[in-house]
């Protein structure tokens, strides 16, 4: 018996399907996963029949009995209140920031019936979703706790009046790559205690392939393919199937061939960045202590490790784009200044690329004037015919056309948007470029692209690569090395096949641990 | 912290300020002869060197010395001010809390039917109340309660309380409509984030939502908007109080500056001061209680 089914759905907004066709089936103590790049529908899909977004969803919808395509107030509030938990993509922003998390708590619970549970039970909630100083934590609000513990806070008022049915809607992809594993486990776990019906919403295929017993595939508001997650997995019929397990990185490909490199160009000593504590206390943060890396012609060396582990402070001091306490930074033997200092010859050497590619592109201006800024300030030189001709170079080794010239930032998609940021990162002719997190943000298909895009630009124009991420498996796709940073310190380095074969920071284990997923 | 600084700095610039205007209290339409003048001047240490006073008033004030009023020649400023300090205490904090009761629910109201009739009809009504000078909506409703209908006093402050009616409204018109209007933004932006989304999920009505997790981080920018009007109440009392004719302190204020009496000037305006910086600190702790986010800021 399914607890919940869904036949022939369609969603409108505003008089547009924007999604057809959909059938679903989840089953007590079962997981049914949804996957599909962003715009594909499938939060639509997921949320919709609840009355959670602007559509309307036709069709038949069953939830214990429910029809809830034509349910009218009382079975709608029946079905959120007693059937229903959710889990939502942003546990920063999906908490009540005025309400202590005892008291969310307890009107999650409530929500079924009016008891009221006591402290020690409530207590218990949270210590069952694995947070430690449960009791403590009833009174805190939920700023004061990190993204995954208020994703577990999330997870125990889902369940807290014991639903039938938890939809959980991109539960994992806004937290640390390490905590991904937790929470999915912790879900798996409490599935099959409880018996509930799991419906997961994902677009990582990679990260639902060991947590679901059967698989939606989605694109354009279409289900493509549905069937037994092991079945699709291995045997995909669809040829988007089979682009989207392949975009995946994962550690058990095969290794690519890297170019090969020559001479050291930059390295960086005793690197520290002190940042002043936040408010009237005293003292400085420590956010990169002592880094030393170098990075030869045509090499790619990856930077990697949890959110607040200096990271992308490390890549900046190196690119001279952001502050750097002590340290040198050498450029062929030759001393670079602080950033301030650099003369434009030297600016020109390195170039950023950044996570969130549609923030980083200025919303008023237009792709050429994007591209062309670079080019502007660091050779003024140029006459406008030669500028030209490498704006038109530029945007086609990033495979864009010339019609994107004239584009607004602001139509562009985010992969696109960081096709862009690339163009305009490698137009002035850099010998480095430092990209941070700046495949993280996007789709596995895109980000897939953006990936063998970098490897096409690394053998072209023999640049030296800094890749800044938290995720081991897209790192081996491009990278020679591989640095791992903990608390601002270079806690392991080595060849990226030797350090993957063999970790031994405990930090490095967890991350290729995530990595596998 | 900067509290006492800020204070000090209101009161020496006051006390500079006044002094560049022609005149001083002694100066009536029948010249006092030369020798009375210097007399009167030597007596209430005007003869002294400007910086001399200054140090002289301010180290008075510490030790809560405002000093005698130089034109009602038995009262202290300290006198005076306690006759006029009650009633624009009641008038400023009554319409405070008639023009927050107003501008919330309004806004609520208006919110709960965004985009519809109510919602419109309710901006529009805000947008006047804001509008309209208490000089224009204080005398209308004099005529109108007062005099042509005569349900209420029209001047003074009578037996009762029904005196305090119609310069409390008139008072607090104006800020409950941009209370209103800054409730009614807020929400509009708080509904929408993902809280609410969550709140809808767990099955609560929309009026719990609205309530419970929407009005407290919808109010901030009302508890911002709180300093400013608590001065604008009580400046604005000044013309109010002198339209229904009460003894407040803003009419000690005005005639105060006009006769240049001026230590019941700097005695109020510090008063003043001082009562703004406080409601300033107030909003401070609302701000606190009301996204519990900004205690770590």
């Amino acid at each position: 018996m399914s607890v919940y089914e869904i036949r022939d759905m369609a969603i409108q907004i505003d008089g547009k399907r924007l999604v057809e066709d959909v059938n679903i089936t989840v089953e007590p103590g079962k997981c049914t996963a949804i996957i599909g790049a962003s715009g594909s529908g499938k939060s639509l899909t997921c949320l919709t029949p609840f009355g959670l977004t602007p559509g309307t969803a036709s069709g038949s919808i069953k939830l214990d009995g429910i029809e809830l395509a034509s349910a009218n107030a009382r079975e709608m509030h029946l079905a959120r209140s007693r059937y229903t938990g959710f889990v939502f993509q942003q546990p920063l922003t999906a908490l009540t920031p005025h309400l202590t998390i005892g008291k969310q708590l307890q009107e999650a619970t409530s929500q079924a019936g009016p008891q009221r549970l006591s402290r020690q039970e409530l207590a218990l909630m949270l210590e069952r979703v694995g947070l430690s100083r449960a009791d403590e934590r009833l009174d805190q609000f939920p700023h004061r706790l990190s993204g995954g513990e208020r994703q577990r806070v999330m997870i125990a008022a889902a369940i807290a009046h014991q639903p039938k049915l938890l939809i959980a809607d991109e539960p994992t992809s806004a937290l640390d790559a390490s905590l991904r594993g937790e929470i999915m486990a912790l879900l798996d776990g409490l599935r099959v205690e409880h018996g509930l019906a799991t419906l997961l919403v994902s677009h990582d295929i990679a990260s639902v392939e060991n947590h679901s017993d059967d698989l939606i595939v989605m694109d354009q508001g279409r289900v493509i393919e549905s069937g037994p997650t092991v079945d699709i997995i291995t045997n995909p019929q669809r040829d988007y199937t089979k682009r989207l397990i392949a975009a995946t990185p994962r550690l058990t490909e095969p290794a690519p061939v890297l170019p090969v490199v020559g001479d050291i160009l930059m390295e960086a000593e005793d690197t520290t960045v002190l940042f002043p504590r936040p408010g009237w206390r005293q003292g400085k943060i420590e956010a990169v202590a002592d880094a030393s890396l170098s990075v030869r012609e045509g090499e790619a060396v990856a930077i990697v490790g949890g959110s607040g582990s200096g990271k992308s402070t490390l890549g900046r001091a190196v690119a001279g784009i952001g502050p750097l306490t002590s340290g040198t930074i050498k450029w062929q033997a030759e001393l670079l200044p602080e950033r301030r200092e650099r003369s434009l010859a030297m600016r020109k050497l390195i170039q950023p690329v950044f996570q969130d590619p549609v923030a980083s592109l200025n919303p008023r201006w237009k792709v050429g004037d994007i591209v062309l800024e670079p080019l502007r300030n660091l050779s003024p030189e140029l006459s406008s015919p030669e500028r030209n001709n490498k704006l038109a170079q530029a945007l086609d080794d990033v495979g864009l056309g010339p019609e994107y010239i004239d584009r607004v930032s602001t139509s562009l998609s985010g992969g696109q948007a960081q096709r862009v940021a690339i163009a305009r990162a490698i137009i002035a002719g850099p010998k480095m470029l430092v990209l941070d997190e700046a495949t993280s943000a996007l789709d596995p298909l895109v980000g897939g692209a953006i990936l063998q895009l970098l490897a096409e630009l690394q053998r072209a124009h023999r640049l030296s690569i800094i890749f800044i991420t938290h995720d081991i498996a897209s790192a081996r796709r491009l990278c020679h090395r591989i640095v791992v940073l903990d608390a601002g310190h270079v806690v392991e380095m080595g060849a990226m096949a030797e350090v993957v074969e063999n970790p031994k920071a405990s930090v490095t284990k967890l991350l290729i641990e995530a990595s596998k997923r | 912290m900067t509290a006492i600084p800020t204070l000090l700095v209101i009161i020496l610039a006051s006390f500079f300020l006044m002094r560049l205007a022609p005149g001083g209290p002694f100066d009536g339409e029948r010249p006092l002869p030369p020798e009375t003048q210097a007399a009167l001047q030597a007596a209430y240490g005007l003869d002294k060197p400007l910086w001399e006073q200054a140090w002289l008033y301010v180290s008075r004030l510490v030790q809560g010395d405002f000093g005698p009023s130089l034109v009602y020649r038995d009262f202290t400023v300290s006198e005076l001010v306690a006759q006029g300090l009650p009633i624009s205490l009641t008038l400023g904090g009554l319409a405070i809390l008639l023009a927050l009761l107003m501008g919330i629910s309004g806004g609520l109201y208006a919110a709960a039917r965004a985009g519809k009739t109510a919602d419109k009809t309710i901006m529009t009504l805000a947008t006047i109340a804001t509008a309209l000078p208490t000089f224009v909506t204080g005398p209308a409703l004099a005529l109108c309660f007062g005099l042509w209908w005569g349900l209420l006093p029209v001047s003074g402050t009578g037996e009762g309380w029904s005196w305090l009616i119609m310069p409390v409204v008139a008072l607090a018109l104006p800020v409950s409509g941009a209370v209103a209007k800054l409730t009614r933004a807020g929400l509009a932006t708080v509904l929408k984030q993902d809280h609410i989304r969550t709140a809808r999920a767990r099955g609560l009505s929309e009026t719990t939502i609205m309530f419970k997790h929407g009005l407290r981080p919808a109010l901030v920018p009302v508890a911002s908007y709180l300093g400013p009007a608590a001065a604008g109440l009580l400046t604005g009392a000044v013309v109010v109080e002198t339209v229904f004719g009460l003894p407040g302190l803003g009419r000690y204020f005005v005639q105060g500056a006009l006769n240049r009496d001026y230590p019941l000037v700097l005695g109020v305006v510090t008063l003043y001061a001082a009562l703004i910086i406080l409601f300033n600190l107030f909003a401070d702790l609302i701000y606190g209680w009301l996204d519990p986010r900004m205690r770590d800021e």
